[in-house]
């Protein structure tokens, strides 16, 4: 009895295998690979994204794989193998999409992977405990000439630690790096005093400034952010310092170029409606909408950049 | 405050809270269930509720898993969380003495005690410990980690097997070496496999050494079912034993303030809390063999982590632990960033859900007692049965953890591996203790060693540093002295006789 | 096999593990040098002596002739281990339920169990209890077939 159900179970399901071939586009979930965990800022980014284009386009679904590790490097390699039908697409964050490729660990390169835009992003920031004689980023540099500074980093390879080798080089200085698992215990490090600095994210410690706990010094992006308006970026304070992190779509390379575009344009159009920016303010998540053609441009850039720091510091 | 306590007291909360505490117990039941991956995953879901509710409904879930690991581990020896070893070292022996029952009912009030201790703390007094805590740092961590790895002499020092423990314990430690050097991001004894970079993962582990040991050999016994002449005494009630009060004081008092600490909080909790309850008790001779003052120490002190690591979760944005930290993703989910906002802006959300601790609490604990002596018939369960059961939830579990059927293969090597290590003596309470705690101690280790420039003077240095040593001293000597004594008689018993 | 002999062993490939640890701390590079190197490097002193003087011990002094028991029941117990390497095996490929289906039968009347009732109906309550709790609440991705 039980087997005749699994049996029956089995047929009915490789019934709509084959018909998924005639049919029109869906007619399956769609699953998004995360390649973190589940709750974390990019899962949050992937599920505002299904929940807005669940609503507003009939008949597709989509099912959220959590697949975390290695700095993201399995989920980023789950995507890259995924079967290019349409049915499996995928988050990716940068700087470690280009890191593991440059550090020659990645099983993909930039080409396995058909970039569909970018949606959110985080400014890298530059932070000091509360009580720190540290204003600005001169205030820093002069100190880190004057004493190894210990600075706080989240893990080799991560944009924090690229943003923070770039400034050694930009300074001509050399910090005592502290690399930490994850973002919590450097804001531990912080607001405790343990360290001289950190290079962090704008979105992990802008409450901690808001509330006197910490002092951001510097946004290490091109242009100040609406969040923090009255804060300086480094490249205002004399050093050119530019990181930030990025998340975006991608699929692996090679789906039908009709699904694909689908695909696409409704990234675009869910990016651009005004419910999803509501969440994500909601959310605190940092919006940067990136057609895919842009994304990729800065993807490409980025991994040059990188290579450039892997090549005078490897990992 | 009155309120809060209308919206906590409202029906669909109470309801709301009592799901989420009873599926709480079940999946802390479940080998390979945790409440890490829980929350986690029930995060996403909780987007669409309304955020009080939500809230309530983890939080249930959160002090439901971490009293439900203590039941498998007192009735079939698999603990279902790493922080519930240390109860099963004293209510499995309990629980083949027919005394399942008592220990149940220890279990789950000491862990009542506990995470109602921890919630009143949090509730009054949060801001001001998270202060204190954040003068924790790295080398504060390390000490931290040598105190849980302190409780490997305890686990040892009965059976006579000191060196035999410490070689277990080490072996966890090396084991949990393998993976991403955090220090320099090179990969270390990883063997080009893709898997081990982020190193072992506990879990499988955890699952392979207990519970899937524990079925290899119910099934590969001669008889046909075990004896279960004992068992059957189970439905007699026994009284709480005299002085128990003392043992889930020290380990609500412990756990609450480990909990507030950063690190894996529970496990340590419940092992230094076990280890306190050793030293102070009058019935040493019986850990081991099956106290009741172990269970109530052991569970007090992790269930007192529950509100002690919300402590710098909410007022910081520094999770105590892993769940915890999912637990945040909840909040921030609904805009509520952790910080001094939750106490003013979003008051009337923080509030209802700290009250609603007290109400998880309580539900488990009326579930916890009314259900007692039912479980406890769980173990009069035919090993034939239980067995496939249970191994189809370890190979589910330890699959689920991070979706990888690499983490079956390793709960079962480890399942082999433990095996033989313990028919030969070797403990796998302290291999697992060290497998846990390993990476901790090395985190701390070696950013203690940055930030101190090279200096191992770090350690040394702070206040609360001193203070640690100190502990550890107590924690280390009088053990080790009565071992050394033991074994001076056994040499002199050798050479007389 | 005696218990001792077997002991030795393993001890012996415990003080083998150790001296390869250590020398293998050579090979860190950066900041792990002074760092990871000396950690990894006490774990393989600590290890090695341990194990070396309870080496000696064992040489020395352990005259028992016990023999290693790891079962009393092989036939069960390599059964139970053959039944779990191939449920990983298919897990991939077929998923949870399917497996599961046949393993818990099979390996309960492995085990001696002959109530057949009792066996289907605990593994249809488990099977259901998993899909409640896995694929419905938590919408685990469960490979394979999940109906």
């Amino acid at each position: 009895m039980l087997k005749r159900t699994f049996l029956a179970g089995a047929i009915m399901s490789l019934g709509l295998a084959v018909g998924a071939v005639a049919a029109e586009y869906p007619t399956q979930s769609i699953t998004i690979i995360v390649p973190s965990k589940a709750g974390g800022s990019t899962d949050r980014t992937a599920r505002m994204f299904t929940e807005i284009a669940e609503k507003n386009y009939d008949g597709f679904e989509f099912v959220i794989n959590n697949i975390p590790g290695s700095g993201g490097q399995k989920g980023f390699e789950a995507i890259a193998r995924a079967k290019p039908d349409g049915y499996t697409i995928g988050l990716v964050f940068t700087p470690q999409l280009v890191a593991h490729i440059v550090s020659g660990r990645a099983g993909y390169t930039l080409d396995s992977f058909h970039v569909m835009g970018n949606t959110a992003q985080d400014p890298a920031i530059v932070v000091v405990p509360k009580d720190s004689a540290i204003m600005n980023m001169q205030d820093l540099a002069d100190a880190a000439k004057a004493d190894a500074l210990t600075v706080a980093v989240n893990g080799i390879g991560s944009d924090d630690f690229l943003a923070a080798k770039s400034f050694e080089s930009k300074a001509g200085v050399e910090f005592n790096l502290l690399p930490t698992k994850g973002s919590t215990e450097q804001k531990a490090a912080i607001l405790g005093g343990h360290v001289d600095a950190a290079f962090m994210n704008l979105s992990q410690m802008i409450k901690q400034h808001a509330a006197g706990d910490a002092r951001i010094i510097a946004l290490l992006t091109e242009e100040r952010d609406s969040h923090l308006p009255d804060m300086p970026t480094a490249q205002e304070q004399g050093f050119d310092v530019f990181m930030r992190a990025t998340r975006g779509f991608v699929a692996p390379a090679g789906i039908d170029p009709a699904i694909q575009e689908q695909l696409d344009t409704m990234l675009a159009e869910v990016m651009a409606s005004d419910e999803f920016k509501d969440n994500a303010m909601t959310g605190s998540i940092f919006l940067l909408p990136m057609s895919g053609p842009e994304y990729l441009a800065y993807l490409e850039g980025l991994q040059a950049e990188t290579q450039a720091v892997y090549d005078q510091a490897p990992w | 405050m009155f309120e809060y306590l209308a919206i906590v007291f409202s029906l669909s909360s109470l309801l709301t809270i009592a799901i989420g505490t009873v599926a709480g117990v079940a999946i802390g039941g479940m080998p390979g269930l945790t409440a890490t991956m829980a929350v986690g995953l029930l995060v996403p879901f909780t987007y669409t509720m309304d955020p009080t509710a939500g809230l309530m409904l983890l939080g249930g879930i959160y002090c439901g898993a971490m009293y439900g690991g203590s039941i498998p581990a007192i009735l079939l020896n698999t603990p279902g969380t790493p922080a519930a070893v240390a109860t099963a070292i004293e209510g499995y022996p309990m629980s083949q003495q027919g005394r399942a029952g008592l220990a149940l009912k220890v279990s789950v009030t000491a862990s009542y005690v506990g995470g109602t201790f921890s919630t009143l703390i949090l509730l009054l007094f949060a801001p001001l410990l998270a202060r204190q805590a954040l003068a924790f740092g790295p080398a504060e961590t390390f000490l931290l980690a040598l105190m849980g790895l302190a409780g490997i002499i305890s686990i040892a020092d009965e059976n006579s097997s000191l060196i035999k423990a410490l070689i277990a314990g080490l072996l966890g430690m090396i084991i949990a070496v393998i993976g991403t050097d955090d220090m320099s991001g090179s990969l270390r004894y990883t063997m080009g496999m893709i898997e081990l970079i982020d190193g072992i993962d506990f879990m499988p582990a955890l699952i392979g050494l207990f519970s899937m040991i524990q079925m290899l050999e119910l099934a590969g016994m001669r008889q046909k079912s075990i004896d279960t002449s004992a068992l059957d005494k189970t439905q007699k009630s026994e009284p709480m034993p005299r002085g128990i009060a003392k043992h889930i004081a020290l380990g609500s008092g412990t756990g609450t303030v480990i909990g507030i600490l950063p690190g894996e909080g529970a496990t340590i909790a419940a092992f230094i809390s076990y280890n306190f309850s050793k030293r102070i008790s009058k019935m040493k001779e019986l850990f081991g063999k099956g106290n009741p003052e172990g269970i109530a120490a052991a569970e007090a002190g992790n269930n007192g982590c529950v509100g002690g690591s919300l402590v710098p979760t909410l007022t910081l944005g520094i999770p105590g632990n892993s769940v915890a930290a999912a637990l945040m993703g909840a909040f921030i989910i609904h805009g509520m960033i952790p910080g001094p906002d939750l106490f003013t802006e979003y008051a009337n959300r923080t509030y209802p859900f700290i009250l609603s601790l007290f109400v998880a609490n309580g539900v488990f604990l009326i579930v916890g007692l009314t259900f007692a002596p039912y479980l406890a018939r769980i173990a009069l369960i035919p090993p034939a049965i239980m067995v496939p059961v249970v191994s189809a939830f370890a190979v589910l579990g330890s699959y689920a953890l991070n979706n990888a059927v690499f983490d079956v293969y390793l709960m079962i090597g480890f399942a082999l591996f433990g095996l033989i290590l313990k028919k030969l003596g070797y403990s796998l309470e302290a291999l697992i203790l060290g497998l846990i705690l390993g990476p901790i101690a090395e985190g701390g280790f070696t950013q203690g060693m940055i930030i101190g420039k090279g200096s191992p003077w770090i350690f040394f240095e702070s206040n609360i540093a001193k203070v640690m040593w100190v502990i550890i001293a107590l924690l280390l000597v009088p053990p080790l002295i009565s071992y050394l004594k033991m074994v001076r008689q056994n040499a002199a018993g050798v050479r007389s006789s | 096999m005696t218990k001792r002999s077997v002991d030795r062993i393993v001890l012996a490939i415990i003080i083998l593990m150790a001296v390869l640890l250590y020398g293998s701390a050579a090979n860190f590079t950066g900041i792990a040098r002074t760092t990871s190197a000396k950690y990894v490097r006490f774990l393989a002193v600590f290890i090695g002596v341990l194990s070396s003087g309870q080496l000696a011990y064992s040489l020395l002094r352990d005259r028992s002739l016990d023999k290693l028991i790891v079962t009393t029941h092989w036939p069960r117990f390599i059964g139970l281990l053959v039944a779990l390497v191939i449920f990983a095996m298919v897990f991939e490929t077929l998923g949870f339920f399917i497996p599961a289906a046949i393993f818990i039968p099979v390996v309960a009347v492995l085990l001696g169990f002959r109530n057949y009732l009792a066996i289907g109906l605990t593994t249809l309550g488990v099977l259901a209890f998993v899909y409640i709790v896995f694929i419905q609440i938590l919408s685990v991705n469960l490979p394979g077939f999940n109906f």
